[in-house]
């Protein structure tokens, strides 16, 4: 059966998961853009700013989104970038539409 | 002349039927004008020859004239050909040499000028004389019955049916698309009209069935398609890839932890979370997690891995595979249950705008001790306690305009108990229902429904509600009282919808593949309304639960418990006898167009490609003549139904 997408789902338990921390080293990016495509939870966004080898490195936009699935750090071909558990929080669920690929 | 070159001795035996074929037919003179036709060596009328003295009589005279063939000038033969094929078997003759010849239903019933309907009914008889004359003694056909049942959709309907046919001490496969067993009725805080606790009564019987060594309960797997026929189905059954192994996994909930992945809650109507890998509920059977991979990050090319790397039984494999597996079963019950109508349809209650206008399920779930709230009743949007809840009953029920034009039949009694749960759990708060009726037909359901009111003053309104909108966080509800005439403008914290039950998505698809016929609302049809209500038309096939129709639990038991009681039926057969009035191919004759293929609505007929001709599944075969009438050549001729017998009834028609 079809359930509602609602906004939020409530509850007396919050979801809990893991809250990661990115790294990003950024003279070693060539621009690719895979850990932008490949970050399930759209934390990251190209910057405008240019690195030492002349290319648009990626920046953290929404830190608050990021679960250390390190999904970026998988897919770096240059070993640019990875992610650290900080801690484990409550977490304001992303609708379900969002969240399916 | 029959086959051996013998001449046949006929009897002819025509049924006043009291005054149904006297009345308007002649039957002496019926009988009178056979005496003597080709064939005919005796012919005689009597009032009711389905009553014991009438197939007495027949018996004697086939005796004492010595008849090799009858024909019974009466009813329609779906009424009566059953009873006077037994009664020729008893005096020793092949029931395949009586022949009814029908001059009530298509003579006596249609006409009302005596004399054309005494003609009628003589060309009648007569052209059933030509066709006795040519017709061939039949053995039926015998086929063995595979003891083993397969039960689709394992909610309470398809859990009663599975044990009890694992009861009978026959062998059932327990099929669920979901990972619970459980179906709508887990989902239920309490029931009416005893306020029993769902869980309660409902985990004993999943526990059961998961431990009855006669079930094999096969969840998050799927029926694909079934062919064969009764008592000899062969079912493809498609797997679908859990990534879990149930029989490692120890429900420790470190895979749970660990999976940064957050969806909305299917058991809980997506009023609460759930992770990417999942246990659906507590209580679920069988008792392992799930990895939904819709939802997880992906398992190609890279995969993130957390659960893996947690799970200390080793329970996960992510390269499970889905697989298509075939198993033979003898009989199948479909208990595929309902799905609540889509809010969306009803626009001028918001649809699924209003985050407080939710549906019955999802106060169920509100209400359930184990529901997102714990227990408590809180509205969705911000998690307060409402103080003023309205019920709606019959949305998108009984509204053939727009909607569902029929009753959903349990909606009445479930928000009488919603509203008095509700009141259980706010007793200061107030709850409003808007009725166009109230029906409580059930066993002490009419006490039930006094009690909310008198008890727990829960305030019915008899009327329609036009329209539900929102007015800062207040919902407003615009409806009318038609005994009073005076239209109603009220606040509501929380607004609960009596939806509508429908057939389940997809299940329409999987039963036309399956040849079960359903009706205008998508309901499956039973065999009989009345005398066959657990039975499918096509044979094998048995109806349990909400699939049928809306039922409540009991109901839905009893019905689960009747259609095991039919499966025992078919199972306690030896041998399943088969109508040997088949079509089969004359092999000289045929082209191998095919064409019989294509028309065959029961898939009976094959073109065998080496041999360049049709060949006949005669146990598939119903006999609807439709391939007979279609070959071109005259390959394809039905038994005691041949062209050369058909064309000599026309000639004795015609004649008179």
């Amino acid at each position: 059966m079809r359930i509602r997408n609602r906004e939020k789902p409530f509850g007396i338990e919050k979801p809990v998961t893991a809250r990661g921390q990115i790294v990003i080293i950024e003279d070693r990016c060539k621009g690719c853009g895979f850990c932008i495509e490949y970050c399930p939870n759209d934390v990251l966004r190209l910057s405008d700013k240019y690195n030492s080898k002349g290319y648009h490195p990626p920046y953290v936009a929404h830190e608050e989104e990021c679960v250390d699935c390190g999904f970026c750090q998988m897919n770096c071909p240059d070993f640019a970038i990875f992610s650290v558990e900080v801690e484990s929080g409550e977490r304001e669920p992303a609708p379900a539409e969002s969240v399916k690929r | 002349m029959n086959g051996n070159g013998k001449k046949k001795r006929i009897g002819v035996f025509v049924c006043h039927c009291g005054v149904n074929i006297a009345g308007v037919v002649d039957v002496e003179r019926v009988a009178k004008a056979l005496e003597g036709y080709s064939g005919v060596s005796f012919s005689t009328h009597y009032i009711y020859m389905c009553s014991e003295p009438g197939q007495n009589m027949i018996l004697e005279t086939i005796r004492e004239e010595k008849l090799d063939s009858i024909i019974v000038a009466a009813c329609s033969p779906t009424l009566h050909e059953k009873t006077f094929q037994s009664v020729i078997e008893l005096a020793g003759l092949n029931p395949y040499q009586v022949e009814i010849a029908n001059i009530r239903e298509q003579d006596s019933w249609v006409h009302s000028d005596k004399e054309k309907a005494t003609l009628k009914a003589i060309k009648i008889v007569k052209s059933m004389v030509e066709k006795v004359l040519q017709n061939e003694s039949l053995e039926p056909i015998r086929v063995g019955v595979t003891r083993r049942a397969l039960v689709i959709g394992a909610g309470i309907s398809g859990i009663q049916s599975a044990l009890d046919i694992a009861d009978h001490g026959y062998e059932v496969l327990l099929v669920e698309k979901n990972p619970s067993i459980g179906g709508h009725m887990i989902q239920l805080s309490e029931t009416f009209p005893t306020l029993d606790c769902s869980q309660c009564i409902m985990t004993p019987k999943m526990v059961e069935a998961s431990r009855h060594p006669n079930i094999r309960i096969l969840t998050y797997h799927e029926v694909e398609s079934i062919s064969g026929y009764v008592g000899n189905f062969k079912v493809k059954i498609r797997k679908k890839p859990r990534f879990v192994d149930p029989d490692k996994c120890t429900m420790c909930a470190d895979c749970e932890d660990v999976c940064p992945q957050i969806v909305s809650d299917e058991f809980n109507m997506g009023l609460s979370f759930r992770k990417a890998i999942y246990l659906p509920f507590p209580q679920a059977v069988p008792g392992t997690y799930t990895l939904d991979i819709e939802n997880c990050l992906g398992l190609l090319p890279i995969r993130c891995g957390k659960c893996k790397e947690v799970c200390e039984p080793d329970a996960i494999n992510y390269d499970d595979q889905e697989t298509v597996f075939e198993e033979e079963v003898g009989a199948v019950v479909v208990s595929t249950g309902y799905d609540l109508y889509d809010l969306n349809h009803l626009g001028e209650f918001g649809g699924e705008k209003y985050e407080d206008v939710i549906n019955g399920l999802e106060f169920e779930r509100i209400l359930s001790a184990s529901g997102p709230t714990g227990g408590e009743v809180r509205r969705p949007s911000d998690g307060k306690v409402p103080k003023n809840v309205v019920f709606i009953q019959c949305c998108g029920s009984r509204d053939p305009e727009n909607h569902n034009p029929y009753c959903s039949k349990i909606c009445c009694m479930y928000t009488s108990k919603h509203a008095m749960l509700y009141k259980h759990h706010v007793p200061d708060g107030n709850a409003t229902v808007f009725y166009i009726d109230v029906r409580t037909g059930g066993k002490n359901f009419e006490e039930f429904y006094q009690r909310t009111i008198d008890e727990d003053q829960v305030l019915y309104v008899r009327g329609k509600v036009s329209k539900v909108y929102k007015e800062g966080d207040k919902i407003i509800v615009w409806g009318v009282d038609t005994l009073t005439g005076r239209k109603i403008e009220m606040e509501a914290d929380l607004v609960v919808l009596a939806m509508s039950m429908v057939q389940t998505d997809g299940v329409n698809e999987l039963l036309k593949k399956l040849r079960i016929s359903s009706d205008a609302n998508g309901w499956l049809s039973e065999a009989h309304p009345k005398l066959r209500p657990v039975e499918s038309l096509n044979a094998g096939f048995y109806l349990a639960g909400c699939a049928h129709g809306p039922k409540d639990i009991p109901e839905t038991v009893s019905q689960a418990s009747a259609a095991v009681a039919k499966v025992g039926d078919l199972f306690a057969q030896e041998q399943l006898l088969h109508e040997p009035t088949v079509v089969p191919v004359d092999e000289d004759l045929c082209s191998g167009c095919g064409i019989c293929v294509t028309i065959c609505p029961y898939s009976a007929r094959e073109l065998d490609k080496e041999k360049g001709v049709v060949k006949v599944n005669e146990v598939l075969c119903e006999g609807c003549g439709a391939c007979a009438a279609a070959c071109p050549s005259g390959a394809a001729q039905q038994r005691n139904q041949t062209d050369d017998q058909i064309f000599s009834m026309v000639r004795a028609i015609l004649r008179g």
